[in-house]
């Protein structure tokens, strides 16, 4: 028998168009005149707009747009201003960071001056938008748990960026601004620190990337299977628990023996979604710092898995020729 | 309800374009793999069966002449001006002298190397490269059988039928029209074929197979020792480490277990070979190489003015093995030599 | 008897795939059912082998235990218990103990008059899994390529399978499926501070409304995908991170030898600017 899922809205009803809960003094008029989108109208919400242009807001877009301007203009000179080669080239492109020679002062322009550039208009950018996510919600009188997750992904960005570079004496260990390039930092990162998977830290990382993936799963596809008894309005829900929170929980505690609440379930959520950077960044933090040899370190720790030897035996030929490796 | 059925028709035509798109610019099953360590760790190579055929034929041996009678006249006395090779019967020097013909200079011939009026004579160029060559064959096969074994190495090795070896490497001129103050690469950044077109540093030649600097970035102790490596130093070994594989076509796990690419102890034994070949590679660049840039003409340099040198491609060609480990050595034992004390006097003529 | 205050009402008979009435009961805060059953069966069993193979190696640390595949000589045979047989057998119980859990939620669905959402999530979860241990060896010939199962053994395979196509990085459905699991991160951060910063709100506030969450987010960026949309988007990233992961591992090996940059080489020689040179 068909059955509706619940994945694409069906029949969209339209209703006026929503100019948002009044702010009070102190702040702009929004701008955009909002409009529907039949398409955006078959996943979520059709509006589209209307959006509100503080100082906040247009600071950090200058400072993005000089930001990501610089990376572009060094990518096109960098292919000879050539456009065809830029699109050609563009995931090859990439600006790099100083050589270490220069440790943590001004190194010329066109070695990694000009990365140095664009870290200090991105940061400013990203903390600038921080600062309007959270006026925003101030103004609108909400909690500033959106913020506050924010500003984990903005710890693991400084900790890349700022504090290890700092701490290790090299602008040039941070990452370079670039597509691919940026994937052969993290290799390299892994290659040069004795193979990152034996890291605790990155380890917890990666447990919360994949819990947060199973919990939107397990969230999203719970919320769809209510949606016949409205399990999507949350809010309503959490103040006055009806027969979707209900079911919801009953089918997880029936299959796993325990379950969270309609409000709880966003806590585990926002949880795990903010360790995963958080515990991510410390592992970085601790990397070339107070670790030299993540699999050396694992060993010392009695925790690296040993393997039977198949090879006939194996030493160094450095040590024995006396020559240089 | 027939717009739904639209929909999903159309999403599902869409992911069945998608899916074909992405495999067809991949290669098609079945795959042969072959482990290489411990089961389960995941060290295996895995061939295309298709792409190995051409492979093997590419690698076949070419037929050797029959062996010539070690008597008569040496060939220094009925030849004039033979430093290298002297002690060789004038059977034996032909054979050699018509082997080597075919190895290097097939469409070309004799006139290639020689003044065809006048053998003996050293006016052009490839005769002096030819003459160095032979001392650098016979140096690779007595001293540093600790890459090469008995397999050896003979002229066809690299050169394979063409005068100029399919892979040499020259500096490369990265950015021709400079970068002034803004787009510097900085070495890589590019799509190049020496990296398997990543963006790793693409030059790994010149620091690590021309000069000795170090290739180790990992440390020794789990804490810090004083290891002052850069992450940016740790990609330039990765360069060099992917020229590696490609020059093999082998994968990283033919030398490593990559849970620790640094330990020696317990991995497999092939990292050894390759230690010595860096070694190798490094000896025949600074000194049969480099010493040769007055002798190549400006159409035979690099960019950047300076001579072809070898990398580990220039022998291997994508094969695990050059030639697959085939020896040709045992019918040329001249090229088993050591090298005689003639080789003061033709790197002497060379720099002249 | 360990059930919620409003739960009563809810534990009624019926909604079972198979069994009927026989297993239709719950112990404790667990509904059985005939998978239920057959779960309890699957994951003792393989558990009790884990242990047991566990003992037949060098140590006890649960990082370090591993119980591994078969050598590839082996190709699609069963291999020796203690030369990697053990290993498909724990696989066979694991996809058991899957394939009952999935059901199990299934029968649960149905009791509960929910859409199945959650169990077909899952099974997306089961095809990664089953791709990895089972379609992949099956196309490269040979039990022997499945993972091992350790904590920290499990972790050398990704790397040394990874390293087999040179930079692993480069393998354009794992760069869509990494984009997709750190997309889903973000949104589900996203999605808990928002329904939690309407619930608790501003001190001295009242609790606000789902206006309030889409104004807030029509304000920073624009639009707001609402509160029903949310739940699609996040089900879909989930889902489609997982289907790009196991579609980046099934086609390294029987669709793809060499290295993974490499693959790119057909972007870069398109027709419009092949008659160019790179640089």
């Amino acid at each position: 028998m068909a059955q509706y899922l619940n994945l694409f809205t069906t029949v969209q009803a339209t209703g006026p168009l929503q100019h948002g809960v009044p702010l009070g003094p102190g702040n702009s008029p929004r701008s955009v005149e909002p409009f529907f989108s039949y398409w955006a109208g078959k996943l979520g919400n059709a509006q589209l707009g209307p959006i509100y242009l503080g100082g906040l807001g247009l600071a950090s877009i200058i400072c993005g747009v000089f930001a990501i301007t610089i990376i572009g203009m060094n990518m096109l000179a960098s292919v000879n201003w050539n456009p065809v080669q830029f699109v050609r080239q563009l995931f090859w492109l990439s600006l790099e960071p100083p050589p270490p020679s220069y440790g943590l002062s001004m190194p010329p322009l066109n070695q990694g001056g000009w990365w140095l550039i664009v870290g200090v208009f991105l940061t400013a950018s990203m903390f600038l938008w921080w600062a309007r996510t959270y006026r925003r919600a101030r103004e609108l009188g909400m909690g500033t748990h959106i913020p506050w997750a924010f500003a984990a992904a903005i710890w693991l960005y400084l900790v890349l960026g700022l504090f290890r570079p700092i701490l290790m004496g090299s602008w040039g260990e941070a990452v370079p601004y670039g597509i691919f390039s940026h994937l052969d930092w993290t290799a390299a990162f892994s290659l040069r620190y004795g193979n990152l998977f034996y890291n605790p830290f990155h380890a917890l990382s990666i447990a919360f990337l994949y819990g947060s993936v199973l919990l939107f799963a397990m969230h999203g596809a719970t919320i769809l299977a209510v949606g016949r008894y409205g399990g999507e309005r949350e809010i309503e829900q959490i103040v006055d628990r009806g027969t979707a929170s209900e079911r919801a929980a009953l089918f997880w505690r029936w299959t796993m023996g325990f379950n969270a609440t309609m409000e709880s379930i966003h806590r585990w959520a926002w949880w795990f979604a903010v360790l995963c950077p958080l515990t991510g960044g410390i592992g970085i933090l601790l990397t070339g710092t107070a670790v030299d040899n993540w699999y050396l370190w694992a060993v010392k720790h009695h925790v690296a898995p040993p393997y039977p030897d198949v090879f006939p035996a194996v030493t160094d030929p450095a040590l024995s020729s006396g020559a240089k490796p | 309800m027939n717009r739904a059925k639209t929909l999903r028709s159309t999403l599902m035509a869409l992911l069945a374009v998608g899916t074909t798109l992405l495999l067809a610019g991949c290669e098609r099953p079945p795959m042969e793999s072959v482990q290489h360590g411990f089961r389960g760790t995941g060290m295996v190579q895995v061939y295309n069966p298709r792409a190995l055929e051409a492979k093997i034929e590419a690698n076949e041996l070419p037929v050797s002449l029959p062996p010539a009678s070690d008597e008569g006249p040496r060939a220094a006395k009925a030849y004039q001006n033979v430093k290298v090779l002297g002690d060789l019967s004038v059977g034996q020097f032909t054979r050699l002298m018509a082997s080597m013909t075919a190895w290097i200079a097939p469409n070309e011939g004799c006139g290639y190397c020689h003044n065809v009026a006048n053998f003996a004579d050293d006016s052009k160029y490839t005769k002096v490269v030819a003459r160095r060559m032979i001392e650098m064959t016979q140096h690779i096969n007595a001293d540093w059988k600790n890459h090469v074994a008995d397999t050896g190495v003979t002229c066809w090795t690299c050169h394979r039928g063409q005068p100029v070896p399919n892979a040499i490497w020259f500096k490369a001129n990265h950015q021709p029209q400079g970068s002034n103050f803004i787009g510097d690469k900085s070495g890589q950044n590019e799509p190049h074929p020496a990296v398997n077109l990543s963006t790793l540093p693409n030059d790994p030649f010149t620091p690590f197979l021309l000069e000795a600097k170090p290739i180790r970035v990992g440390g020794n102790t789990a804490l810090p020792s004083g290891n002052r490596a850069s992450i940016k130093q740790a990609e330039w070994t990765y360069g060099l480490m992917v020229h590696f594989s490609q020059s093999l076509g082998v994968n990283c796990t033919y030398c490593h277990n990559t849970q620790n690419f640094s330990k020696w102890e317990g991995g497999p034994p092939q990292r050894v070979t390759a230690w010595h070949g860096i070694r190798m590679a490094r000896d025949l660049n600074a000194a049969y190489m480099e010493p040769l840039t007055e002798v190549f003409p400006a159409h035979r340099k690099g960019e950047l003015g300076d001579v072809a040198k070898l990398n580990c491609a220039t022998c291997h060609q994508g094969a695990y093995k050059p030639l697959h480990g085939q020896s040709m050595l045992k019918g040329f034992p001249e090229l088993s030599k050591p090298a005689a004390a003639s080789t003061v006097t033709a790197a002497a003529e060379a720099k002249k | 008897m360990a059930m919620l205050s409003f739960e009563k009402k809810y534990r009624v008979r019926g909604g079972t795939l198979v069994g009927g009435d026989l297993f239709d009961f719950w112990v404790g805060p667990f509904y059985v059912g005939f998978f239920g059953v057959t779960t309890a069966f699957f994951s003792l069993l393989g558990t009790v082998l884990i242990l047991w193979g566990a003992s037949q190696g060098p140590t006890w640390s649960p990082w370090a235990i591993n119980i591994a595949p078969p050598d590839l000589k082996y190709g699609l045979a069963l291999a020796l218990l203690a030369e990697g047989g053990l290993w498909q057998i724990i696989t066979v119980c694991a996809l058991g103990a899957f394939g009952s859990w999935a059901l199990r939620e299934v029968e649960i669905c149905r009791k509960l008059g929910m859409g199945y959402h959650v169990p077909v999530a899952f099974s997306v979860a089961i095809l990664a899994y089953f791709t990895l241990v089972v379609i992949r060896p099956v196309l490269m010939g040979a039990w022997g390529h499945g993972f091992p199962y350790g904590i920290f053994s499990h972790l050398d395979w990704v790397s040394n399978v990874g390293y087999q196509y040179l930079h692993f990085h480069y393998n354009p459905a794992h760069m869509l499926a990494v984009t997709f699991f750190f997309t889903t991160t973000f949104a589900l951060s996203l999605h808990g501070a928002l329904v939690l910063s309407s619930t608790n709100p501003k001190p001295g506030e009242i609790v606000k409304t789902p206006e309030h969450e889409d104004t807030f987010f029509r304000d920073i960026i624009g639009y707001s995908v609402g509160t029903l949309g949310i739940h699609r988007l996040g089900l879909f990233l989930a889902i489609a991170a997982v289907l790009f992961s196991a579609l980046c591992i099934v086609i390294s090996g029987p669709f793809w030898t060499r290295g993974w940059p490499e693959w790119w080489s057909w972007w870069l020689n398109l027709p419009i600017w092949s008659q160019w040179p790179l640089n």
